[in-house]
């Protein structure tokens, strides 16, 4: 999921919600919640064409998704912003219904379908309304995982409106140290439009060395630190996800 | 007068019967087709055996053939998988305690088989476990095996071959079925007999959670067909309906229940029990048996199946129709479901002071979300695992001691044993061949070694097995 985006990237926020999708749905009659906080360490420190400046700036998100049946859910987002003297500021909606591949079709990798459209003030990002549909595989394999999100993005209202859809795809790859530690890279990134690839000077390119705790399936627990090499990408961020599964269908035994 | 009615969905196998006795008709076309189909493996097999058996060999009282069939859980749900004589569950073996039996096995795969009889205190050579040292039945070929049968009670048999990873071998195909072992007296008393053999399908491995691999599955049957796709139980009201339940499930504990009735449970893995309590809910881990009376006292159309409706609705239930009623069938409505074995044991646990205390450990070693966790017995997993010796005549204390996350259904070859404690509680007058040992906690049972030579003791979660989950007992 990505605010904003396309040319010029480099006035986009996109660090609200990091996290590289995989193919599976939350369980029917099952609610998460998770909390994302991302920090920019060192990022935007101008405002640039009308945007808040993200250097410092505490993103926090709240992420609410509901499972529907064994092969979709329904996701909805708050995000809000924090800087020094401007307390808890709302930055906007989004919602995510998405569905895949049910696990009992026995395919060889995970598959599902994200699209996701929402709202967000101009003050935080170029196009207040955009869309995004982002295609999801993984697989894991004795102690290796990997997920591929090779996104598309369109923006519905603002300046990027003519650039046409951009491409923000994703890559996520770990390993089970033991069973509650596991470790990777997660990697993020904008290419721009898709017919007009930007240069790298300015692509967002950020890569995360990440863990994912796993201490109990109620509970789940990722944290990185990121690195943005290129002009365009804030470039260290921390990040944090907190998330609590309420499962409403749980027998008593 | 008492009615004795058979559940002849589980038609007897006996050669010299079995067409006869396949009197149970699904209705219109498909059980005529299925009923020929039978009639014609059954004519088979006895020519077969007629030019095959040496002289010197008994005629066999019974034959199980190992064979692919195609196989209609529902109309809209075929599967293929090896089954015994072309029917799933496979035929009803009912034989008599201490009366000598003899069954020649065809197997007609391209691979080996082998086949346990499940609860049977018999000698290694026909109890079916390569572990001990029983033959394997090579493909294509054939074996005759002989034992008597005891204890009585409701057993069963069904391949022992190991599934490993492949999801449609082992238990998890259609090899299995029910021995029931009637006692040389008493029968009890009963209007009705009812066999219902539960049963998971099409099993996958699923990665997602926080855990390791898992088998999951598409769907679920009782008797091989899939919940609204067998005709129902007919009963009538006051009748005595006695259950012999079976759970032939590779891998998954299941919760039965029947709506505005209680089980009377007789009999737990064939053995009966100290107290007769009544529930309104069974559980019953892969393999574990339960004979219950079931008294028709509320008439109406019932749903006798899954308590939780994920696996009911995945097929799991059958009907109950008292007679002169239509309607909807009621399904049971998921509650607190709550099982303790100790309902069943004495009111006052006997004491009794064990000759030898043999602790088991049960541990896993995870081996990636993606893969299955290796388990272990005191450490070991299977081939590697130490061997428990056991002393003739002896009273062994056998503690169970759980440290995984899972529960385990774990099951001792050709003997039983009578739970002593259960987390710590003190209890007796419950004798089982599968226990589940639930995560977390301690089970004691008492072990009497009275039947020499090898013995295996594993988890009944095909999975688990698989994995390491087995150790060898040998008697000095």
């Amino acid at each position: 999921m990505v605010l904003g985006a396309a040319i010029p990237i480099a006035r986009a926020q996109n660090n609200y919600e990091i996290q590289v999708y995989g193919a599976d749905t939350v369980a029917p009659r099952n609610t998460m919640v998770e909390l994302h906080s991302n920090f920019t360490a060192d990022g935007q420190r101008n405002f640039v064409a009308g945007m808040e400046p993200t250097n410092h700036a505490e993103h926090e998100t709240i992420e609410i998704t509901q499972g529907i049946n064994d092969w979709s859910e329904v996701g909805f987002y708050i995000f809000t912003s924090e800087r020094d003297g401007q307390g808890v500021q709302w930055v906007g909606d989004h919602i995510r219904p998405r569905v895949r591949v049910p696990e009992k079709w026995r395919w060889p990798v995970g598959v599902s379908l994200s699209t996701e459209v929402g709202y967000q003030r101009a003050r935080y990002a170029p196009d207040t309304w955009d869309w995004e549909i982002r295609p999801i595989i993984d697989k894991t394999s004795g102690r290796w995982y990997w997920a591929v999100n090779p996104a598309l993005e369109r923006a519905w209202h603002g300046p990027d409106v003519k650039l046409g859809i951009d491409f923000s795809p994703s890559v996520k790859v770990s390993y089970d140290f033991t069973k509650q530690i596991t470790g990777g890279f997660e990697y993020y990134a904008d290419y721009g439009s898709i017919t007009n690839i930007a240069s790298l000077h300015d692509q967002q390119q950020q890569i995360f060395p990440a863990i994912d705790l796993n201490v109990s399936p109620d509970w789940e627990f990722n944290f990185g630190v990121g690195l943005g090499p290129t002009a365009a990408t804030d470039h260290w961020i921390v990040k944090c996800i907190v998330g609590r599964r309420f499962d409403w269908s749980r027998k008593k035994q | 007068m008492i009615e004795r009615k058979l559940n002849s969905r589980l038609t007897d196998s006996r050669v010299d019967s079995f067409p006869s006795r396949r009197k149970f008709l699904y209705g219109a076309s498909l059980a005529a087709a299925s009923l020929a189909l039978s009639r014609d493996e059954s004519a088979f097999a006895w020519t077969a055996a007629s030019q095959s058996a040496p002289a010197q060999e008994p005629v066999p009282d019974y034959r199980i053939e190992i064979a692919e069939i195609e196989w209609e859980l529902s109309p809209k749900k075929k599967i293929r998988t090896a089954a015994y004589n072309g029917q799933i569950p496979g035929t009803l073996l009912r034989v008599t305690e201490g009366k000598p039996v003899a069954i020649e096995i065809v197997n007609h795969l391209d691979r080996a088989e082998i086949v346990h009889w499940h609860g049977q205190w018999i000698p290694v050579e026909a109890d079916g476990a390569m572990e001990e040292g029983s033959p394997m039945i090579p493909a294509g070929g054939k074996t005759l095996v002989q034992f008597t049968p005891r204890p009585a009670g409701l057993h069963w048999y069904h391949t022992h071959a190991m599934g490993n990873r492949d999801l449609k071998r082992g238990l998890y195909s259609g090899q299995f079925g029910v021995l029931l072992v009637d006692p040389r007296s008493n029968p009890g008393a009963y209007d009705q007999e009812q066999f219902i053999v539960l049963h998971d399908w099409e099993a996958y491995y699923s990665a997602s959670g926080d855990g390791s691999l898992m088998v999951e599955y598409v769907c679920g049957s009782i008797n091989g067909r899939m919940l609204g796709h067998d005709a129902p139980i007919e009963v009538r009201e006051g009748q005595r309906v006695l259950f012999h339940i079976l759970n032939a499930s590779a891998t998954e504990p299941h919760w039965l229940a029947l709506p505005g009735h209680r089980f009377k449970v007789l009999a737990l893995d064939g053995s009966p029990v100290a107290t007769e309590a009544s529930v309104e809910t069974l559980r019953l881990g892969p393999a574990e048996r339960i004979t219950a009376m079931v008294t028709m006292d509320t008439p109406g159309v019932f749903v006798l199946g899954e308590a939780r409706d994920e696996f009911r609705s995945a097929g799991m239930g059958t009907v109950i129709e008292y007679a002169g009623r239509t309607g909807k069938p009621v399904s049971p409505q998921a509650g607190k479901l709550k099982w303790d074995y100790r309902a069943f044991a004495k009111a006052n646990p006997a004491v009794h002071t064990p000759d030898v205390t043999i602790p088991l450990v049960f541990s896993s070693r995870f081996k990636g979300h993606g893969a299955l966790d290796k388990w272990m017995i005191n450490g070991k997993s299977w081939p590697d695992t130490d061997s428990i010796v056991l002393r003739e005549g002896l009273r062994h204390r056998l503690v169970f001691v759980n440290k995984s996350t899972d529960d385990h259904p774990v099951h001792l070859h050709r003997h039983n044993f009578e739970l002593v404690s259960i987390r710590g509680a003190a209890t007796s007058g419950v004798h089982k061949d599968v226990v589940i040992v639930e995560a977390g906690t301690t089970v004691e049972a008492d072990l009497l070694a009275t039947n020499r030579g090898n013995t295996l003791f594993h988890c009944h979660q095909q999975d688990h097995m698989d994995s390491g989950f087995m150790a060898l007992f040998r008697y000095a």
